[in-house]
């Protein structure tokens, strides 16, 4: 995957960015806090997902994801949300 | 910018939701949480627990659990145990264990989303969270009564026996404290509900006047400033909290309100003056969570009552007063009037938050009656109260 495929995404950028700030959120929510429709959530979760950025827990029929903290691009992605926001 | 002089170096340790770091004259009790949960810390996931703590309102019972809890969970960290105590009020869920299970869920996942579930499900639901979390609950059931009125038997004896539910040896994650004030509300449940539930009973006795100023004392220390509480004031304030029934809580109330009066009279000192002139304005037993935690129309059945009993001077009014002066009230604030199904409903809820008394009347022609009545509150007050509440209420929607 290349950064830009994430970078460019305004969608993918704002659900990395929601659980930055929540920690661990169910689907519905992360669409709410995104603004983005339900299926659009569900298909960036799937294409983070599959590149390994944000992984899931299921507890019956609620899917719970967070960020996948041991990989180091969600630790440099972590990072730039804070400076931005700082500056 | 003005300042003003006050006497009080803390107020909030005179909160109700605050737990102390000493807790006084429940040692006994706390030692026999410590027992009866010690295998949580020895032998965690082997077994659960289930312990009732009774007692009368302000005998410490949400403190007790709550400093137990706190320790508890203090240890369990020393060991490496992922141990979590959560406390509920039944209350606060409006008796609801969808809403009771939600709380613990959200400790783990603060935004869980729990509409559209059984109850069934729920509880698998959390059971593969602490499964997942390799967590173990401590669940207090403050004001349970609330939850037997409300939802009867079935959720109590599903909670209990939840690891029946489970694959063999699978590790028990749950164990409760439940709370209330009598034993005899359990009567209302099915023989093996109360059976699961009444192994181990903890009962709270009233505070002796004594034991009232040692808690007093302590808490005078931290909220006042020194020497700004005579120890007649402690005294007196004790000796009208035993007359209520040895309640620590009307009893810290009182000190507050005592301390607040010093404040607003411009006095250096809380004397025993303070207190009468606070005991004048405290209404004991209701608190003003309670009345906010009611409904429009509990509200307004409420305010029916007080005003039914302003009105007539009487000590008691029957269930046909009180709902006449309510659909008074409902026409001036424009709503529609519930039902006597749903007012009945409504009086058992207040008789259980202490606002009014009920005891069953004389027989009348359809049946014997019920009296109401308002021991506690001076109707004057309670009607002022609720007007603050319901006009707030109206103003903001």
């Amino acid at each position: 995957m290349a950064v830009e495929e994430v970078l460019s995404s305004k969608g993918k950028l704002r659900i990395l960015k929601v659980l930055a700030e929540v920690g661990r959120l169910h689907i519905s929510e992360i669409a709410k806090r995104a603004g983005l429709n339900h299926t659009t959530a569900a298909n960036h979760l799937e294409f983070l997902e599959s590149h390994g950025l944000v992984s899931h827990k299921r507890f019956g029929r609620i899917r719970i994801y967070q960020l996948n903290e041991k990989d180091p691009r969600v630790a440099a992605i972590k990072k730039l949300f804070e400076v931005w926001e700082r500056t | 910018m003005f300042s003003y002089y006050t006497v009080f170096k803390d107020e909030t340790k005179l909160d109700i939701n605050y737990i102390p770091s000493r807790l006084l004259h429940r040692l006994n009790e706390l030692n026999l949480l410590n027992q009866f949960f010690s295998f949580v810390l020895r032998f965690p996931g082997k077994m659960s627990q289930r312990v009732l703590v009774s007692g009368k309102v302000g005998t410490g019972k949400t403190v007790l659990t709550q400093f137990f809890g706190m320790q508890l969970v203090r240890e369990a960290e020393k060991r490496n145990i992922n141990v979590h105590y959560v406390h509920v009020n039944c209350r606060e869920c409006r008796g609801n264990m969808l809403h009771v299970l939600q709380r613990v869920l959200q400790r783990f996942y603060p935004n869980f989303p729990v509409r559209g579930y059984s109850l069934e499900e729920l509880l698998q639901t959390l059971t593969s969270v602490l499964d997942e979390e390799n967590a173990y609950v401590v669940l207090t059931l403050d004001e349970l009564e609330y939850l037997v009125e409300k939802a009867g038997s079935d959720p109590i004896y599903q909670l209990t026996r939840l690891q029946e539910t489970r694959p063999p040896n699978s590790p028990h994650r749950i164990s409760l404290i439940c709370i209330l004030r009598q034993l005899e509300i359990l009567k209302k449940l099915d023989e093996s509900t109360r059976s699961t539930l009444q192994h181990n009973i903890i009962r709270l006795k009233e505070y002796s006047k004594s034991q009232l100023e040692d808690i007093l004392n302590d808490r005078v220390s931290l909220a006042f400033k020194p020497n700004t509480v005579l120890p007649d004031a402690v005294s007196l304030v004790a000796e009208l909290a035993e007359a209520e029934k040895g309640n620590a809580r009307f009893a810290i109330e009182l000190l507050w309100r005592a301390g607040k009066y010093a404040d607003a009279n411009g006095l250096s000192l809380v004397t025993p003056e303070c207190v009468r002139m606070a005991m004048a304005s405290v209404y004991s037993t209701v608190r003003k969570t309670d009345i906010a935690s009611l409904s429009l129309h509990e509200k307004l059945f409420l305010l029916g009552i007080a005003k039914a009993f302003k009105q007539s001077e009487k000590a008691y009014i029957s269930m046909g007063e009180a709902e006449e002066t309510y659909r008074a009230v409902c026409e001036e604030f424009g709503e529609k009037p519930r039902r006597h199904t749903q007012l009945w409903e409504y009086l058992k809820k207040l008789s259980i938050l202490g606002a009014v008394a009920t005891r069953k009347g004389s027989t009348g022609a359809r049946g014997r009656t019920t009296v109401i009545s308002m021991p506690w509150i001076p109707a004057a007050q309670l009607e002022k109260e609720l007007y603050n509440f319901l006009n707030k209420e109206e103003a903001s929607g």
